[in-house]
């Protein structure tokens, strides 16, 4: 017979609860337009923020194309999924898009495996060429082929290791 | 209105994204949070959790150094950790099950995927506050227990100890 380990389960004081108060437990509808409102004034800043990680992916991928390590390869994963998360705030839906095509190649792809230099420039220019253009809505059928495609190569590399 | 006093709270926003940082100090300080600590790396974020024990962490998971995930591991079972049982609310553009599993498996208590929405993060607070859930001790895993119903009332033995993952026993 296995031996039966034990499992200790309790509820901590809610300390929180006792800080904050409130006592219907609905969101704070008041707070959440002074934030959207709040959101909106950072709206001016957004154009800079793309363009700054815009820059740090292409920063990344020219770092991984000098010295392909585990260090490099981390960064440019990280610079394309902080795009991943965060461009469609800042108003490029279709670059996230990109970036997420990119974060699934680099991340699904096993370490030891070397990234195909083609795709990643591919992605890395598909994100350059929309943020130039400034493609703000999802909606532009010559980018959405474009990611329909980098999607499919990026099925097809990750395919065998299903 | 809820009548929450979000005053009161003090929040440490960890990402190394200066960008995502400011959007989330932005949206916490609209909500009336005015102690907001910053970190930008995992390491850094230990060093103000142990000054400041702040009362939530907002965390990004992938970041240089020590990730996400590793600094909950830290906060949930270090000795030195000021508040082991202290929320934790992962802010992250990994979505898929395994990475949702790990980030449980490590003391997560709530997520937010990117992109962060006022409604969500506004959400998972009001989560944490009014819904703590029970802390689990095995010899594999300490943090908030990971099944959201019915646990209060199992009282049994460890049965996931033979699991393939044994992290994941409760």
């Amino acid at each position: 017979m296995k031996r039966q380990q034990p499992i200790e389960l309790f509820m901590p004081p809610n300390m929180l609860k006792a800080k904050v108060g409130g006592g219907l437990g609905g969101l704070d509808m008041a707070a959440m337009k002074r934030a959207e409102a709040a959101i909106d004034g950072l709206k001016s800043e957004f154009a800079g923020w793309i363009a700054d990680d815009v820059h740090a992916l292409v920063a990344a991928r020219a770092q991984y194309a000098k010295a392909p390590d585990a260090g490099s390869r981390a960064a440019l994963l990280r610079a394309a999924h902080d795009i991943k998360g965060q461009a469609a705030t800042f108003n490029f839906p279709l670059i996230a898009r990109v970036a997420a095509s990119l974060s699934r190649l680099i991340g699904e792809l096993p370490p030891a495996a070397a990234l195909p230099a083609g795709l990643l420039d591919a992605h890395a220019g598909a994100i350059q060429v929309i943020h130039r253009q400034g493609l703000q809505t999802s909606d532009d059928k010559t980018a959405l082929a474009l990611c329909a495609e980098l999607d499919a190569r990026v099925d097809e590399m990750l395919a065998p290791r299903k | 209105m809820s009548g929450y006093r979000f005053d009161r709270l003090k929040i440490l926003a960890v990402d190394d994204n200066v960008h995502m940082r400011k959007l989330v100090v932005t949206i916490l300080q609209a909500f009336g949070v005015s102690q907001i600590h910053e970190a930008e790396n995992g390491e850094r974020a230990w060093a103000v959790l142990r000054e400041a024990n702040p009362d939530v962490v907002v965390l990004d998971w992938m970041m240089p150094g020590m990730s996400g995930v590793d600094l909950i591991r830290m906060v949930r079972t270090n000795p030195q950790a000021p508040n082991p049982f202290v929320p934790v609310i992962m802010l992250t553009g990994h979505t898929s099950m395994d990475h949702v599993r790990l980030a449980r498996d490590a003391g997560v208590n709530e997520f937010i995927a990117k992109p962060v929405a006022v409604k969500t993060m506004m959400s998972r607070l009001v989560s944490v506050i009014e819904h703590p859930r029970p802390f689990v001790r095995t010899s594999a895993y300490f943090g908030p227990c990971r099944r959201r119903r019915g646990v209060e009332e199992y009282r049994g033995p460890e049965r996931r100890a033979e699991a393939k993952h044994p992290q994941a026993a409760e």
